[in-house]
C-alpha cells in the first residue's frame, strides 16, 4: 500500500545518461558537421552537382521537426491522459468502451490519409501534420493510461480513501504515480512512431527533416535521402533512449521502495 | 473493464427497477444536433477552381428535410433515456436509416441549390455532413457494444450502406464534386485501386510467410532472437518515406547490372522498391506477434499433447498453431492496416496506387482529387480492420475469450 508514497519520496536513483549522451552527440555531430561530410556523400552520387542538402540548415530542419513532434506529443498527452482519467471516474464510466474503440480507430486511419483529409479542412503547412500525428499517436497513450489506471489495486484506493484522502488526492498521489510507468511506456511508443511519421509533413508543405528526403526522391539524389534518413533515425534513437532512461529510473525507485 | 460497469449497471437496475439513461448516445446526438444547425453542410462552387460558398442544413434540405433529420436524431436521444434491448435495436434502425438517407439529402441539396443555368456547378460536401457521418459511426459502435454484437454485423451493414451510396453516386449524384472527379478518371481510379490492393496483398502475404519462418527460427536459435529484433526495430526507425527513397538507387544499379532482373520488372522506381520497403516494414509487427503468439501457448496443453503420443510436428500443426492463431491473425490485421497506409506513400516513387491521387491533388491544390484518394484508403483500412478483427474473434477457442 505504501508504495505510492514511498515511490514519490524515495531518493531518486542515478540517471543512466550513457546511451542518450551517445546518441545525442552523434546527432549533434551529424547535424552540425553535415557540410563537412561532402567527400563521404560524394561516394553515393559521384555525378551529382551537389551532394549535401543546403536549402535549409539541418539544425533548422531538426528544430522544426522536433517542435512538430513535441506539440503533437504534448497535445496527445493532455488529451489522452485526460480522456483516460475521465472515463475511469464513476461519472465517465459509460464512455469507456467508446473511448477505447475510438482510440483504436485512430490507429486504423493511415497518417497519410489523415494528412490528406486535413489539408482541405485547414490548409497547407504545419497544422495538418500536427493533427495527423496527434490522431495517430493518441491510441498508445489512451490505451496505456486506461490499463495503468485500471490496474491500480482497488484495495489500495479504498485504503487511501479510508486515510481521509479526497478523490482528487487519491488520483494525484496514488493512482497516477502507480500508473506512471505504463503511461510513460505509451508516450514512448507514440513519440517514437511520430518522429518517423512526421517526415510525411514535407509532402504538404511543412518544412522539416522530410524535406531532404522528398528533394532526394524528386531529384533522384540518394545522398539527400541518406542525410534526411540518418538524422531522423538518430533523433528517434536519442529520444527513445531518453525515455528508456526515465523508465529505468522509475523502475529502480519503485524497486528500492 | 466493461464487466465492472455492467455489473454495476445490473445491480442498479435491479435495486430501483428503472434503466440508467445511456449518456453516451444522448451526448452524441445532442452534440450532433447542435453542430448540424450551426455548421455548413454543403458548399456550392461554380466550377472546379473557385472555392465554394457554404450552405446550412436547412438551406440545403429545405426546412421539412432539416426537421426530418433533426427529429430522427432527437429520437435517437429519446430512446437512450430508458435503454432496453429493443430500444437499442430501434436505434440501430434509425442509424441505418440516417446513413441511407445521406446521398438522397445530397440529391435534394443539388436540386434546391444549383440553378439550371450553371452546368459546371459542383456540390461540395462540408463539415456538417462529415460530422453526421462520423457521429453515426460512433453511435453504431456504441449500440454494437450495448447489443453485444460481433464486429461483423456493423461491417456488413456499412457494406450495404456503401453499396447504396455507390449506386446513387453512379446514377443521380452528378453534381457532387467527388463524383465528378471520379467520373473524369474512373478507369485510372480502378487501376490505382487494383495496384494498391496488389501492393498490400503481395507484401502482407510475403511478410506472413517470412514472419512465420523468422519467428520459428528465432524460437529455435535463441542467439538469433536479440539480433533479429534489434534489426527489425532498427528498420522501423527509418522513416517510410526514406526507406522507399533509399531503395531507388541500389535497385536501379542492380537492374542495370543484371539484365534478367530488369526483364522481370525490377527497376529503381515502381513496384519492386515499394514491395521491398513494405515487406521490411511489415516484418516487425508480424514477427513480434507471431513470436508472442507461439510463445504464449500454455505449456501444460503442450505437455498433454506429448503425453497423448503426438510427435513434435503433429504437436505444432494440431496444437500450437491453432491455439496461436487468434494472436497471429491480430498481427496480420495490424500489418495489413499499416501496409494500406504505407502503400499510399509508395506513389511518390512511382508504384501507383491510390496515393497517386493524393499527391497529384496536393500538387494541383485540387482538394476533391485528394479526397478521391484518401477516402477509399480510409474505407479500405476500416474494412480490413473490421473483417480481420472479426476473424480473430471467431477463431478464439471456447474458454479463451
Amino acid at each position: 500500500m505504501g508504495t505510492a508514497n514511498v515511490a514519490v519520496k524515495s531518493r531518486a536513483a542515478p540517471l543512466q545518461w550513457r546511451w542518450p549522451l551517445v546518441w545525442a552527440s552523434l546527432l549533434a555531430l551529424c547535424v552540425l558537421g553535415m557540410p563537412h561530410l561532402e567527400a563521404l556523400f560524394r561516394l553515393f552520387e559521384p555525378d551529382a552537382r551537389q551532394v549535401v542538402y543546403t536549402r535549409a540548415s539541418f539544425a533548422t530542419l531538426l528544430w522544426r521537426h522536433l517542435s512538430v513532434v513535441a506539440v503533437a506529443a504534448l497535445a496527445g498527452i493532455v488529451f489522452g491522459v485526460l480522456a483516460g482519467i475521465a472515463v475511469t471516474r464513476k461519472r465517465g464510466r459509460d464512455f469507456m468502451p467508446l473511448v477505447a474503440q475510438l482510440a483504436s480507430l485512430g490507429q486504423t486511419f493511415p497518417p497519410v490519409a489523415v494528412l490528406a483529409l486535413a489539408v482541405p479542412a485547414i490548409g497547407f503547412g504545419t497544422w495538418p501534420i500536427i493533427m495527423a500525428l496527434l490522431l495517430y499517436g493518441l491510441l498508445p497513450i489512451v490505451r496505456n493510461t486506461l490499463s495503468g489506471l485500471l490496474g491500480v489495486d482497488a484495495e489500495v484506493k479504498t485504503a487511501a480513501r479510508a486515510m481521509g484522502m479526497t478523490p482528487w488526492q487519491v488520483l494525484i498521489s496514488v493512482e497516477l504515480p502507480l500508473a506512471m510507468p505504463i503511461i510513460l511506456a505509451g508516450v514512448r511508443t507514440s513519440v517514437t512512431i511520430n518522429i518517423a511519421t512526421a517526415a510525411l509533413g514535407a509532402t504538404v508543405g511543412a518544412s522539416n527533416l522530410g524535406d531532404p528526403i522528398i528533394a532526394g526522391i524528386i531529384n533522384n539524389n540518394t545522398a539527400y535521402i541518406v542525410q534526411g534518413a540518418v538524422v531522423i533515425a538518430l533523433l528517434a534513437l536519442t529520444v527513445d533512449s531518453l525515455f528508456d532512461m526515465l523508465q529505468q529510473r522509475l523502475k529502480t525507485s519503485r524497486s528500492a521502495a | 473493464m466493461t464487466a465492472i460497469s455492467k455489473e454495476e449497471r445490473t445491480a442498479r437496475q435491479g435495486s430501483d427497477k428503472c434503466f440508467v439513461p445511456n449518456i453516451v448516445l444522448i451526448t452524441l446526438s445532442l452534440g450532433l444536433l447542435m453542430l448540424l444547425w450551426s455548421v455548413d453542410s454543403v458548399s456550392i462552387a461554380p466550377n472546379r477552381i473557385v472555392p465554394g460558398s457554404g450552405f446550412m442544413l436547412w438551406q440545403a434540405l429545405g426546412l421539412p428535410g432539416a426537421l426530418l433529420v433533426s427529429v430522427l436524431i432527437a429520437a435517437l436521444a429519446a430512446l437512450a433515456l430508458t435503454p432496453q434491448k429493443r430500444f437499442y435495436s430501434a436505434q440501430l434502425i434509425i442509424i441505418a436509416l440516417l446513413l441511407l438517407l445521406m446521398p438522397f439529402g445530397l440529391m435534394v441539396a443539388g436540386a434546391l441549390l444549383i440553378e439550371p443555368d450553371m452546368p459546371q456547378a459542383r456540390l461540395g460536401v462540408s463539415g456538417g455532413f462529415w460530422c453526421l457521418l462520423f457521429v453515426m459511426l460512433l453511435a453504431l459502435v456504441e449500440v454494437r457494444l450495448r447489443l453485444k454484437l460481433s464486429r461483423l454485423w456493423p461491417a456488413l451493414l456499412l457494406c450495404f450502406v456503401a453499396a447504396v451510396w455507390w449506386l446513387c453516386a453512379l446514377s443521380w449524384l452528378d453534381h457532387v464534386a467527388l463524383v465528378q472527379e471520379f467520373k473524369a478518371r474512373d478507369a485510372q481510379f480502378m487501376r490505382a485501386l487494383q495496384q494498391h490492393l496488389v501492393l498490400v496483398g503481395v507484401s502482407v502475404s510475403l511478410s506472413v510467410v517470412l514472419g512465420l519462418a523468422l519467428a520459428l527460427a528465432m524460437r529455435r536459435f535463441s542467439r538469433l532472437n536479440r539480433l533479429g529484433f534489434a534489426l527489425l526495430n532498427f528498420v522501423q526507425t527509418i522513416p517510410s518515406l526514406a526507406l522507399f527513397g533509399l531503395l531507388l538507387a541500389p535497385l536501379a544499379w542492380l537492374a542495370s547490372q543484371v539484365p534478367l532482373l530488369a526483364r522481370l520488372g525490377v527497376s529503381g522506381i515502381g513496384m519492386a522498391p515499394a514491395l521491398i520497403a513494405l515487406v521490411a516494414y511489415s516484418l516487425l509487427p508480424m514477427v513480434r506477434n507471431t513470436y508472442t503468439a507461439l510463445d504464449e501457448v500454455d505449456e501444460a496443453t503442450l505437455e498433454a499433447a506429448t503425453a497423448m503420443g503426438m510427435r513434435s510436428a503433429q504437436r505444432f500443426w494440431q496444437v500450437r498453431l491453432p491455439l496461436a492463431l487468434p494472436v497471429l491473425i491480430e498481427g496480420v490485421r495490424i500489418t495489413a492496416v499499416q501496409a494500406i497506409g504505407l502503400a499510399t506513400v509508395a506513389a511518390l516513387i512511382g508504384a501507383g496506387g491510390l496515393g497517386t491521387f493524393i499527391f497529384q491533388g496536393l500538387g494541383q491544390a485540387a482538394m476533391d482529387m485528394v479526397l478521391l484518394g484518401a477516402l477509399p484508403i480510409l474505407v479500405l483500412a476500416l474494412l480490413v480492420d473490421a473483417s480481420l478483427g472479426a476473424l480473430a474473434e471467431r477463431l478464439r477457442p471456447e474458454g479463451m475469450q
